[in-house]
């Protein structure tokens, strides 16, 4: 600050009434996109400037789009873009540095509707949060002016404070954004299948959603379709990942009946659209008569097992690697059989993995809270044991499915023969 | 959580090595991927990741070994993982990875199948 090095005590007040404007405490009672506003409409005010505007970064398309602006409405409203690197807003970003461009034309700024209004000089700052660049703070003056650094210093005030509320922002709508994604894929309501009983679990972790799901459909063969799958990362990236490798193997599902070509046909489809993401999947083929199921595995835990009056166990599948790392892997099928009463377990690594012990620790705790029992109860059984009440880091998804017993048949011929008579 | 400042990257015998912490997961992965990118540029594509003290990794931790195995694929170069204990051993086991990203038991045996430039 240079505050100390000036004389005449007027500007000083008036620079400190302006920082006071920026910082004012009472802002922080307004929501995010109130404070953006208003913090526009203050910095134009204490600069004495015509325009002020913030573009935000979109991540995906590396472009600045128009998100707010005071005596600039148009920026907005004809949602304009601005390249990373190129134009006025466009190098500020690139260059992390403030920029101020005394004469406005077109050789110096990109966007039309600025020198088009009549803007003859213009001072932008980057808006960084958390390292990074989230977004360009600018005004501009429609009289011919000298920024200096002091307004600088006043616009990277207001800057900060809105990078800090932009931050806050897009958090927020991620993760409203991802919650609600995530529970239009993942239903908590499962088909009802004659002859079997399903119940499920989805709890995000700590972090808000991840990349767990879950699925059961049947096929026109009359078999039962069972996926449970985990794209790594979280929030509304991995929902979205989620969401297209669900929609995608249900596809490949109605196409092949063999679960290792489902698995490869996904695999080769997240590798060419979506080569950066990686994902684990599990997908099992259960036959009509539900007797026995073809699981196959993308890099994902096996099934746990419990037949009636045994110990549970893992099935025997031998493991297939992981989606979204090698190109045409051929990966194994194992035949699990499922005798009546018996109870298969899906679950995803939130569910057996603790920090300080081996997974084989989580997996053989699992196998000794599976039992036998009605698929709802099992659900109960497996989170009341695995989870207790400690927060979740990671999400947890678990999958239970139940082959009914056979009924006692002497009983239900007596019935049957009761009713006939 | 136990966040680590930063993950160490040594020359060892003229091989980048990166020690890896002793928990992989979300709140680290994203540092041990800018290592991994240190590491590759300075050893030109050939590097060692030493996951000697690692007990945990979970899916985010595998996601950016697997994002530094595939860039030496096309970039051209080579990533070796030490993997010594069961444990880690085991996670790569199950997600198929041990039968793709080359790993030695220990980091002479590593830098004896990968000499220095």
């Amino acid at each position: 600050m240079e505050v100390t090095a000036r004389v005449d005590p007027e500007p000083v007040e008036a620079r400190l009434r302006a920082i006071q404007s920026i910082m004012d405490a009472a802002l922080s009672g307004l929501d995010d996109r109130e404070l953006l506003a208003e913090l526009l409409d203050r910095i134009r005010g204490v600069l004495g400037a015509d325009t002020a505007a913030v573009l935000l970064l979109d991540f995906s398309s590396g472009q600045l789009i128009a998100t707010a602006a005071a005596g600039l409405e148009e920026e907005v409203r004809q949602g304009v873009r601005i390249p990373v690197g190129r134009g006025f807003a466009g190098r500020i970003a690139a260059g992390h540095q403030p920029v101020i461009l005394d004469h406005v034309d077109h050789t110096t700024v990109l966007n039309p509707i600025l020198w088009a209004k009549g803007i003859r000089s213009m001072m932008g700052v980057p808006m960084v949060a958390g390292g990074r660049v989230v977004g360009v703070m600018h005004v501009g003056s429609l009289t011919s002016r000298r920024f200096t650094g002091h307004d600088i210093e006043l616009l990277q005030m207001a800057a900060d404070r809105a990078a800090t509320a932009v931050q806050s922002m897009t958090a927020q709508a991620d993760r409203i954004a991802a919650a609600a994604l995530h529970r239009s894929l993942v239903p908590t309501a499962l088909p009802a299948v004659a002859g079997a009983e399903l119940a499920a679990r989805y709890v995000p972790g700590d972090g808000g959603v991840g990349g767990d799901w879950y699925d059961v459909f049947t096929l026109p063969s009359g078999e039962l379709c069972v996926v449970m799958g985990d794209v790594a990362g979280f929030g509304l990236k991995a929902a979205v990942i989620m969401g297209r490798m669900r929609s995608a193997l249900r596809a490949y599902a109605l196409e092949t009946t063999d679960p290792a070509e489902v698995l490869a046909r996904l695999d080769r489809k997240m590798q060419h659209f979506e080569p950066d993401a990686m994902a684990t999947v599990l997908y099992a083929v259960i036959d009509p008569a539900l007797e026995e199921m073809r699981v196959c595995l993308a890099g994902h835990f096996p099934p746990v097992i419990a037949r009636p009056g045994r110990p549970a166990e893992l099935a025997r599948v031998t493991p297939g690697l992981v989606i979204g790392v090698s190109p045409d892997v051929r990966r194994p099928v194992a035949t699990v059989a499922i005798p009546p009463g018996a109870l298969a377990c899906f679950y995803t690594d939130g569910l057996i993995e603790r920090r300080g012990e081996i997974i084989d620790d989580g997996l053989a705790r699992l196998c000794r809270a599976v039992t036998a029992e009605p698929a709802e109860a099992a659900c109960a059984a497996v989170m009341r044991a695995l989870v207790g009440s400690e927060p979740a880091r990671d999400d947890i998804a678990l999958l239970m499915f139940r082959r009914q017993a056979d009924p006692p048949v002497t009983r239900i011929a007596g019935q049957e023969a009761d009713r006939d008579a | 959580m136990t966040p680590e400042a930063s993950f160490p990257v040594q020359m060892v015998s003229g091989v980048p090595v990166v020690t890896a912490p002793e928990e992989i997961d979300i709140a680290n992965a994203d540092r041990l991927r800018a290592a991994l990118l240190g590491a590759a540029v300075h050893g030109h594509g050939r590097f060692v990741v030493d996951l000697t003290r690692t007990r945990f990794c979970d899916t985010a931790g595998l996601h950016a070994l697997v994002a530094a195995h595939r860039r030496t694929l096309t970039e051209g170069g080579e990533v070796l993982l030490v993997i010594p204990g069961p444990g880690v051993l085991r996670v790569f086991e199950i997600t198929g990875l041990d039968r793709v990203i080359p790993h030695a038991a220990s980091l002479e045996e590593a830098l004896a199948q990968m000499p220095g430039i």
